[in-house]
């Protein structure tokens, strides 16, 4: 499993894949930064950190998981890799399930760069207008465990997404998908329905109601590790023609 | 000979359209064995199946006796493949992209120098592949399929894409693979020239099905010999011959003219050259017509209504 690991490291790290990891956090912090900037009195830690999670969970998270799995699927069909890989002496299941890992890794990495990226535009505007400077430190460990829960319930959207974009050679389904969950998930971010709505469930991670946390975590994250191994188990099985 | 690669009764339908229809193929070891058929033929589904890449719906294909559907990965480790779709990426170079492969089968990156070495391609392995031509990628895909010294080679339409020397250089490379590395070729095409010239077995698939298949040298000494004429008039010629009953056919040399079992070919072509120039036909040329490959093909694979009989 390391080698086909190893591969497909090698593969995404010579493609777009790191500008993607970088772009989305990238945005999140400017926007924290003007925001900021535009201000007269201090904002509490509590509130900015809250907005950054918020914005990353209902909208950037979606788009990039939709961004990154047409990107990693689109690495094998763009050069109509399949007959090579699926041809060699390895469990198919390998291929697709580093391809997984690889994506979940990358999400993972820009949510943690999303709250550093995010942290640092907070002192840097601090420093430069210091009325807006939040005062005391921020409660990080919170927000460290609300953002492994907004990955952790984002399993699912991966799962759908990475499935759709593996399955089909035209980008076009997976990012019509990604585009039209992402949709709903802006402009009915607070319906009650949405726990039930794969593109919801990582936003509600910062829902005030435990029942909506708990339903969404179980869904996006258990729901999502099955549907990860049913979407790998089957992408292994089928034919590619 | 013991057999590297057998399929027996190896079908594939899709939908409707039997694309495989019961092939039952013997690749002896260490045979270039040349898979002739035209476009759309099933040369690439059967090797599909080969391969593992999909599923038979009836019969079975082995890889060194192994069975791909119950153990396709130990058939895996026998093969090795160019296809026609690459699968390079682009953004790599030829040596990157030869050391995905190795690094997934496990191999040394002193493989990727001996097999660069191999197919010529040492100094341009550190280019992009973007850059590459046609003729470089099939190359770099030779060197691909050979990672790992594996004993079966299976390459789809080898020469696509390369220039008459990339052709030449092709053949006799693939030629002499079984001498140099001990390995078994099976080579696709739909030109018979290039088998002709490179295999020394071969399987004719038409319409799904594997309508001959031998050793070449055998396969055209069963052909029944014919004459070769050219006359002055080709049409009158050909009535004279009929009367002599003789069943001449009209190809692009001129009358090809099967004879009789046991007949003898220089006596039938003074004979036939005397009745000629009596009937006051001028002949430009007669002799007996070494069969090709082309004959045998033309024979098992055209259909009738097109082998025209003057």
């Amino acid at each position: 499993m390391l080698a086909v690991l190893s591969v497909e490291l090698r593969k995404l790290n010579r493609s777009l894949a790191a500008v993607l990891a970088l772009a989305a956090p990238t945005l999140i912090a400017v926007f924290a930064f003007f925001v900021l900037l535009r201000g007269s009195k201090p904002p509490p830690w509590e509130m900015l950190l809250q907005a950054s999670t918020g914005i990353w969970a209902y909208f950037m998270l979606p788009m990039s998981v939709t961004a990154l799995t047409a990107l990693v699927a689109h690495m094998e069909h763009g050069p109509r890799a399949w007959d090579h890989l699926r041809a060699l002496p390895v469990p198919r299941w390998r291929l697709y399930a580093a391809k997984a890992i690889c994506v979940v890794g990358v999400v993972a990495i820009m949510t943690v760069l999303n709250l550093v990226f995010t942290l640092a535009a907070i002192h840097l505007a601090g420093a430069i207008k210091p009325a807006v400077a939040p005062v005391g430190e921020p409660d990080l460990t919170r927000f460290a465990v609300l953002n492994a829960k907004v990955l952790a319930a984002a399993v699912l959207v991966i799962a759908i997404q990475l499935w759709i974009a593996l399955r089909f050679a035209s980008f076009v389904p997976a990012l019509a998908v990604g585009i039209g969950g992402t949709f709903f998930s802006v402009v009915a971010t607070s319906a009650k329905e949405g726990v039930f709505f794969p593109w919801q469930m990582p936003v509600n991670m910062l829902a005030k109601e435990a029942w909506r946390v708990e339903t969404a975590l179980a869904l996006g994250g258990g729901l999502g590790l099955l549907a990860l191994a049913a979407a790998i188990a089957h992408l292994a099985r089928r034919e590619v023609l | 000979m013991p057999a590297a690669i057998e399929t027996e009764g190896l079908s594939r339908r899709f939908g409707l359209r039997l694309a495989v229809d019961a092939v039952s193929m013997t690749v002896p070891e260490r045979a270039v064995y040349g898979f002739l058929g035209r476009n759309g033929a099933g040369k690439t589904t059967t090797l599909k199946m080969v391969l593992g890449l999909i599923r038979p719906s009836a019969g079975v294909a082995r890889v060194c006796g192994l069975d791909v559907a119950r153990d396709r990965i130990g058939a895996a480790r026998k093969i090795g493949a160019l296809l026609e779709a690459h699968g390079f990426y682009g953004n790599l170079t030829g040596r990157e992209n030869l050391a995905l492969t190795a690094t997934l089968l496990g191999l040394p990156a002193r493989e990727i120098d001996r097999v660069l070495a191999v197919v010529e391609m040492t100094a341009d392995a550190g280019r992009k592949m973007a850059g590459y031509s046609l003729g470089m990628r099939q190359r770099l895909g030779l060197a691909r399929a050979m990672l790992g010294a594996p004993p079966v080679l299976v390459l789809d339409e080898p020469t696509n894409g390369l220039d008459p020397d990339g052709i030449a250089d092709m053949r006799r490379f693939l030629k002499s693979l079984p001498e140099r590395t001990g390995a078994t070729v099976l080579l696709s095409s739909h030109l018979l020239g290039e088998i002709e010239q490179t295999a020394t077995h071969v399987g004719v698939v038409n319409d799904g099905r594997l309508v001959l298949e031998g050793e070449l040298s055998r396969l055209k000494a069963d052909l029944a010999p014919q004459i070769l004429l050219r006359t002055g008039d080709d049409a009158k010629a050909a009535q004279l011959l009929v009367g002599h009953d003789l069943s001449p056919v009209a190809t692009e040399a001129g009358l090809a003219v099967p004879l009789r079992p046991g007949e003898n070919a220089d006596r039938t072509t003074a004979a036939l050259n005397q009745a000629l120039v009596q009937a006051g036909l001028p002949v430009f040329a007669i002799g007996p017509r070494d069969r090709s490959l082309e004959d045998i093909y033309r024979q098992v694979s055209a259909p009738q209504s097109q082998v025209e009989v003057v």
